[in-house]
C-alpha cells in the first residue's frame, strides 16, 4: 500500500514536471525569429504572400501566444500531440515510428556497457592494485574524455575505408524487406558501430564505478562479518558484496538515462540512424515546433520513467531505505 | 565441312542476337535512387523543389514532355497547336489515359490543374497570363492567354504541370495542405505511390494500366533520402544505391570516377539552369553604390572557385541566364580577378582603409541545407575579400526559417543564394530581377533591384512569340544587368548524376529526373 | 597529496601544454585559420599544410593552434556559470531547508529532467549561434549537478558544532553561509567544478559539431563539424581536432581525479 502511495505521489510530481517542461519549451520556441511557414516556403521553393497568410492561419500561428499554448495543452491532454508542419503527419505517429530505432540503439548500448562495465569492475576489484585494475582506471578516463562523435567518426573512417566489414550508415541496407530473419540480421549488422560508440563512454564509467563500489563494500563491516563467520570467499564476494555494490550502480544508470538520450542525438546524426535523436536534430533545424515539443516531452517522460524505475528497484532491493 | 560452317554460322548468329539483345531493354527490377532533400508532399502543382518534383513527375503525367534538345514531345496531349495570334493553345488529349484509380483523364482535369497551378504554385509568373481554360469536349482543352506566352510550352512539362484528378483534389479542401498530397496520391503517371516513410524512403511501383504500352520498364523505384551526400557515395560504391542525381559534391567525383562500376554524367540538368550568386542588399549602404558591388566582383576569383573549390567541374556564370539556355548571350560586361581595380573602386566610393587595414565590415548569410554549394562559397568570401580590406563575418543561419526571415525583411548585407530557371527565363529568372517582385519572401527580388528598362525588357520578352526577337530582348537584358550588377553570379551549379553501369537510358532529358522515367531499365551487371 | 599521484600531475602537465599552445601559440605563429593555403583535401605533409588541409584548403595545424582559444574559453566560462548558479541555488536550499529547499529542489529536478543537449540546441538556435549564446546555453543546462552537491554539503556541514557556535554568537546568515560553511564545502565542489570544465568542453564540441557553433571563431568542434561530411576523404581534418578535445578533457579529468583523491581521501567517487 505504501508502495502504491509512493508511486502515485511520484507520478503526480512527474506529471507536473512534464507539463512545466512543455510550457517552458513552448514559450521559448515562440521567441524564435522566423516560423515554420518560412521553412515550408523554402521547402516549396518560394511562396506568395496569400499562401503564407493562409498557412499561418491554418497552423494557428496568427493567434496570440498564450492562446496557442492553451490550445496545445488542451489537445495534449486528449493525447493529441499535434501535427508536424514539415511532414504533414501526426507528431505522435512520427515519434512512435522512430522510437523503436532509438530504443534499440540506446538499450543495446546500455546493456552492453552495464554488462561489460560491471564485469570488468568486479574483476578489477578482486585485485585492487593489480594490472587489470590500473588498466581499467586508465581506460575509463579515456573513454569518458573522448567525445562520443569523435569515437563514432573514427569508427566510421576505420570501417568505411580500412576494414569495410561493417556498414557505417543507416539502419538497413535493403530497401525492400527480405523476411524478418534477414531484416533482423541486417539491422543487427548496422547496429554494431553506433551502439559501440555510445557504449564506450558508459562502459568506462560503469567499470570504474563498479570497482569503487565493490571495494567500498568489500571493506565494510557487513562483509567482514560474513568472512568472520567463515563463509566461502566466493559466496561472500558475489552474494554479499556484489549485491550491495550494485545499488549505486543502478542509481547512476537511471540518472544517466538522460545523458544516453543526448548521446543518441549525436550518434544518430553521425551514423544516419533513423531514430528520435536525428528527428530531434532535424526538427530544431526546421522549426518544426510540434515535433520538437513532442520530442521534448517524450525525452522528459523517458527520463522520469527511468528515474521512477530506479527508485522502485532501489526500494525493492533494499527495503531499509525509506522514500525521502 | 558444310555442317561445320553451318554450325559456325549458327553460333555467330546466336552470338550476334545475344549481343543485340544485351542492348534490348529488359522489363523488371527496382531502381534505388537517392535524394538529399526529403520529400514531404508529392503534389508538384502547388510546390517546387527537387524533393517534390522528382517523385511528382513519376506519379503525375503532364500534357507534354521534352527530349534532351528542348523539343516538346507528346505525353498526355497527343498533339497541340498554338493559334496564329499566339493567344490560345489547344491541347488534344489522349483518349486512353486513366488515373491510378481507373477514372479517365479528361479536359476537366486539365483545366482544373492549370488553374490550380496558376493560383497556387510559388512560380507565379509561370501561368499568370492564363485567363481561362475552355473544355469544348472531354479530350480537348484550350488555354486562353491574356498575351502571348512562349514559356507555356515548358510550363507544360512534367515537373511543372502535373495533371491532377479533379474528382479528388477538387473537393473544396485547401489544396496546399490537402491530405492526398502525401497519402493515397492519385495521378496518371507511370508509377504509383505505395509507401512513404518521411525522411527515410519513398516506394513507387509501376502502374499496370499506364497509357503508354510496355512502359515503364522498371517494376519499382525507391527514393532514399540521404541528408549526407558522403553516405550516398558509399552506397553507390556498395551497389545498394543505383542512381544519385543532383550530386554537387564535386570534390568527391574523383572517387566515383575511379570506380569502374559507376558512370558520371552532367547531362539532365539543362532545363534546371541553376546558378549561384552573391546577393547584395541594393537598398543598403554601401551596396547601393555600383562601384562597391563591382569592387566585390573584381576581388572574387571565380576561376579559383571553379578550379580549386570545384576541381574544374563547374563553369563560371557570366550572367543571369544559364549558358545552356537558348536565350543565353555571352555579350555582357565581364569581370575577372583584379585586386588593384577593386581597391581603386572602393577608394573612389569613399571606403578608405582604416588604421587596421579594414575598409568595411560585412555580414554574409547563406542558404542552409546545401553545404557543398552555399556554405563553402560563403566561407570562401572571408579570405577572398580580406585581400581588399573587407572583413566578412559569416552568419550561419540556424535554420532555413532564420535565413528566409532575413531575406524577407531585407535584414542582410550580402548573402549567398541560388535559383533554378526551370525551363524558361519567365519561369525562374524574372522573379529575381523584376522590380514588381520585391516582396517579403524568399526567392523573389531579394536584392531589391529596380531598373524600369529591365522590367520593360523582361515583360516584353515574356510575351514575344518570335524566338529571334526574344533572344535580342534577353540579350539586352543581360547586358544591362551585368553592368548594374545587383548581384554577382559565381558559378553554374555543378550538378552531376552518378549511376551504376546496370542502369540504362538514365534520365538525361532537359528535365533529368524530374521527368517520367519511362525508358530506364536495369541489367544484371 | 596531489603531487603524489603521477597520473594527476600528468594531467596538469598536459593541460599546461594545451594552454600554452592555445594561448601563446597564436602570438607566435601568426596566421589566419580561415585562409585558403592549400589545395582542398590535401593530406598531411603537403606543402603549406603539415597536418593536411580541409575541404576548403584551410590548414589543419593553424586551426588547431587557433581553435583552442574558443574551445577553452567556452569550456571555462560555461563551467563557471554553471558552478556559480549551482552553488548559489544549492547553498540557499541546503541552508534554509523547509519550503525554500522544497521549491528549489523541484526547480532543480525540472532542469535535470530536461533533455540537456536538445534544450541547449534549442536555446542556441533561438538566439543565433555565437560564443556568448553557446556559453550561456551550456551554463544554463549544466548547473543541477553542482546544485545537488552543494545542497548535500550544506545540509551536512550545517549540523557541525562550529556552525552552531557561530549562530550562538549571533553571526549574520550571509556570513555563516559564505564565510563559514562554503569554505568547508569547497573540496568536493572544487572537484566538481574541475570536472564541469571537461563536460562543458565536450558540450561545446558537440554543439559545434552539430553545426550550432559560431562559424566565425575557429574552434576544434567547429573544425570537426565542418569537415564531417568530408571525413572519408580527409580523416586528418576530423581526427586531429578531436584529439585535441580528447586531450583537453582527459587532462581536466585527471586533474579532477587527482584533486578528488587529495581532498576526499575517505570518499570514493560516485560519478
Amino acid at each position: 500500500m505504501a508502495l502504491i502511495l509512493f508511486l502515485a505521489r511520484r507520478l503526480f510530481y512527474a506529471a507536473i514536471l512534464v507539463i512545466a517542461v512543455l510550457i517552458l519549451s513552448f514559450l521559448l520556441i515562440r521567441l524564435a525569429p522566423g516560423d515554420p511557414v518560412d521553412t515550408l516556403a523554402g521547402q516549396m521553393g518560394g511562396m506568395t504572400e496569400e499562401i503564407r497568410t493562409d498557412l499561418r492561419r491554418e497552423y494557428g500561428l496568427d493567434k496570440p501566444t498564450l492562446a496557442q499554448l492553451g490550445i496545445y495543452l488542451e489537445r495534449f491532454a486528449s493525447g493529441n500531440l499535434g501535427y508536424s508542419y514539415f511532414f504533414n503527419l501526426p507528431v505522435l505517429s512520427l515519434i512512435l515510428q522512430r522510437l523503436p530505432a532509438t530504443l534499440l540503439l540506446v538499450l543495446t548500448a546500455l546493456v552492453a556497457a552495464v554488462v561489460s562495465g560491471t564485469t570488468l569492475g568486479v574483476l578489477a576489484s578482486r585485485r585492487p592494485n593489480g594490472l587489470l585494475s590500473q588498466f581499467i582506471t586508465v581506460i575509463s578516463v579515456i573513454g569518458y574524455s573522448a567525445p562520443v562523435f569523435w569515437t563514432g567518426m573514427l569508427l566510421i573512417i576505420l570501417f568505411a575505408s580500412v576494414l569495410p566489414i561493417l556498414p557505417v550508415s543507416g539502419m538497413t541496407a535493403a530497401a525492400v524487406s527480405g523476411g524478418w530473419l534477414l531484416d533482423s540480421l541486417d539491422v543487427a549488422h548496422h547496429l554494431v558501430l553506433p551502439a559501440l560508440s555510445l557504449a564506450v563512454v558508459y562502459l568506462a564509467q560503469y567499470s570504474r564505478l563498479t570497482r569503487a563500489s565493490m571495494l567500498d563494500v568489500l571493506g565494510s563491516d557487513y562483509v567482514r562479518t560474513a568472512r568472520a563467520k567463515g563463509l566461502e570467499e566466493r559466496k561472500v564476494f558475489f552474494k554479499h558484496a556484489f549485491r550491495n555494490a550494485v545499488l549505486p550502480i543502478i542509481t547512476i544508470v537511471g540518472l544517466q538515462f538522460g545523458n544516453l538520450l543526448a548521446g543518441a542525438i549525436v550518434v544518430e546524426t553521425v551514423f544516419n540512424w533513423p531514430g528520435l535523436g536525428r528527428l530531434a536534430f532535424d526538427s530544431v533545424l526546421r522549426r518544426d515546433y510540434p515535433t520538437l515539443l513532442g520530442l521534448l516531452f517524450f525525452s522528459s517522460l523517458l527520463v522520469i520513467v527511468a528515474n521512477q524505475l530506479v527508485d522502485v528497484c532501489y526500494r525493492l532491493a533494499d527495503p531499509r531505505i525509506k522514500a525521502s | 565441312m558444310r555442317r561445320a560452317i553451318a554450325a559456325l554460322i549458327t553460333t555467330l548468329a546466336v552470338a550476334a542476337t545475344a549481343t543485340a539483345s544485351a542492348q534490348e531493354p529488359r522489363r523488371g527490377g527496382t531502381l534505388v535512387m537517392g535524394q538529399s532533400t526529403g520529400t514531404t508532399s508529392f503534389n508538384n502543382a502547388v510546390g517546387s523543389g527537387t524533393g517534390i518534383m522528382v517523385p511528382g513527375a513519376q506519379i503525375f503525367a503532364s500534357p507534354v514532355m521534352h527530349d534532351d534538345k528542348w523539343n516538346p514531345k507528346p505525353y498526355l496531349a497527343e498533339s497541340w497547336e498554338l493559334s496564329p495570334d499566339a493567344l490560345s493553345m489547344t491541347l488534344h488529349l489522349r483518349k486512353d489515359a486513366i488515373f491510378h484509380d481507373g477514372k479517365p483523364v479528361t479536359s476537366e482535369d486539365v483545366a482544373f490543374s492549370i488553374l490550380t497551378i496558376r493560383d497556387n504554385h510559388p512560380f507565379n509568373t509561370m501561368l499568370a497570363p492564363v485567363e481561362r481554360v475552355d473544355t469544348p469536349d472531354a479530350t480537348t482543352a484550350i488555354i486562353r492567354l491574356k498575351h502571348p506566352h512562349p514559356a507555356l510550352l515548358y510550363a507544360m512539362g512534367p515537373p511543372l504541370m502535373p495533371i491532377l484528378p479533379k474528382h479528388i483534389y477538387g473537393d473544396g479542401r485547401p489544396i496546399k495542405t490537402h491530405p492526398n498530397n502525401s497519402r493515397d496520391v492519385v495521378g496518371s503517371g507511370p508509377f504509383r505511390l505505395v509507401e512513404f516513410k518521411p525522411g527515410d524512403q519513398i516506394v513507387l511501383e509501376r502502374f499496370d494500366r499506364f497509357f503508354i504500352k510496355d512502359r515503364p520498364y522498371l517494376d519499382r523505384i525507391i527514393l532514399k533520402t540521404y541528408p549526407d551526400s558522403q553516405t550516398s557515395i558509399l552506397e553507390l560504391e556498395a551497389g545498394r544505391l543505383l542512381l544519385q542525381p543532383f550530386f554537387n559534391r564535386v570534390l568527391e567525383l574523383d572517387r566515383a570516377k575511379a570506380n569502374p562500376q559507376l558512370v558520371i554524367t552532367n547531362e539532365g540538368y539543362a532545363a534546371v539552369g541553376g546558378i549561384n550568386w552573391l546577393l547584395f542588399n541594393n537598398k543598403r549602404k554601401p551596396f547601393d553604390d555600383v562601384r562597391v558591388r563591382q569592387a566585390f566582383a573584381y576581388a572574387i576569383d571565380r576561376d579559383f572557385i571553379v578550379k580549386a573549390l570545384h576541381k574544374g567541374l563547374s563553369k563560371v556564370a557570366t550572367g543571369p541566364i544559364h549558358s545552356g539556355f537558348p536565350q543565353y548571350s555571352p555579350d555582357v560586361t565581364k569581370y575577372s580577378l583584379n585586386l588593384k581595380k577593386a581597391e581603386e573602386l572602393l577608394d573612389a566610393a569613399g571606403l578608405k582603409k582604416g588604421p587596421d587595414g579594414i575598409r568595411l565590415k560585412v555580414t554574409c548569410d547563406y542558404y542552409p541545407g546545401d553545404e557543398d554549394g552555399q556554405k563553402r562559397l560563403a566561407e570562401y568570401m572571408k579570405p577572398a575579400l580580406k585581400r581588399v580590406g573587407i572583413e566578412v563575418e559569416v552568419r550561419a543561419p540556424a535554420d532555413f526559417a532564420a535565413w528566409a526571415k532575413r531575406m524577407a525583411t531585407k535584414d542582410f548585407d550580402i548573402s549567398m543564394d541560388a535559383a533554378f530557371a526551370w525551363g524558361d527565363p519567365v519561369i525562374g529568372v524574372n522573379r529575381t530581377y523584376l522590380s514588381t517582385n520585391i516582396r517579403p519572401l524568399v526567392f523573389t527580388n531579394n536584392a531589391q533591384y529596380e531598373n524600369p528598362r529591365v522590367d520593360e525588357l523582361l515583360n516584353a520578352a515574356g510575351r514575344e512569340p518570335d524566338e529571334a526577337k526574344r533572344k535580342l530582348l534577353y540579350g539586352e537584358f543581360q547586358k544591362i544587368v551585368t553592368a548594374d550588377l545587383p548581384l554577382f553570379w559565381l558559378t553554374e551549379l555543378p550538378y552531376h548524376t552518378i549511376y551504376n553501369k546496370r542502369v540504362h537510358n538514365p534520365p538525361t532529358t532537359i528535365w533529368g529526373t524530374a521527368s517520367p522515367m519511362l525508358d530506364v531499365w536495369l541489367s544484371d551487371k | 597529496m596531489f603531487a603524489r599521484s603521477p597520473v594527476a600531475v600528468g594531467g596538469l602537465v598536459l593541460l599546461i601544454a594545451i594552454l600554452l599552445v592555445s594561448l601563446v601559440g597564436p602570438l607566435v605563429y601568426i596566421a589566419d585559420p580561415f585562409d585558403i593555403v592549400a589545395a582542398p583535401l590535401s593530406p598531411p605533409l603537403s606543402e603549406g599544410a603539415p597536418l593536411g588541409a580541409d575541404q576548403q584548403g584551410r590548414d589543419v595545424l593553424t586551426g588547431l593552434i587557433y581553435g583552442g582559444r574558443a574551445t577553452l574559453t567556452v569550456g571555462a566560462a560555461a563551467a563557471l556559470i554553471s558552478v556559480v548558479i549551482g552553488i548559489a541555488i544549492g547553498a540557499v536550499a541546503g541552508y534554509f531547508g523547509g519550503t525554500v529547499d522544497e521549491v528549489l529542489m523541484r526547480f532543480t529536478e525540472f532542469f535535470q529532467v530536461l533533455p540537456s543537449l536538445l534544450f541547449a540546441m534549442v536555446l542556441v538556435t533561438l538566439f543565433s549561434p555565437t560564443l556568448t549564446t553557446v556559453v550561456l546555453a551550456i551554463g544554463v543546462v549544466s548547473w543541477p549537478g553542482t546544485a545537488r552537491l552543494t545542497r548535500a554539503e550544506f545540509l551536512k556541514i550545517k549540523q557541525y558544532d562550529f556552525v552552531a557556535a557561530e549562530l550562538a554568537i549571533g553571526a549574520r546568515r550571509g556570513r555563516i553561509m559564505w564565510k563559514v560553511i562554503l569554505p568547508n564545502a569547497l573540496p568536493p565542489l572544487v572537484v566538481s567544478a574541475t570536472l564541469a570544465v571537461g563536460t562543458a568542453v565536450l558540450f561545446e564540441a558537440s554543439l559545434s559539431f552539430l553545426g550550432l557553433g559560431d562559424p566565425n571563431r575557429m574552434s576544434w568542434g567547429l573544425m570537426i563539424g565542418s569537415s564531417r561530411s568530408y571525413m572519408l576523404s580527409s580523416w586528418w581534418a576530423v581526427t586531429f581536432p578531436g584529439l585535441m578535445i580528447f586531450l583537453t578533457v582527459l587532462a581536466v579529468s585527471l586533474i579532477g581525479d587527482g584533486l578528488n583523491d587529495a581532498l576526499n581521501p575517505k570518499l570514493r567517487e560516485r560519478r
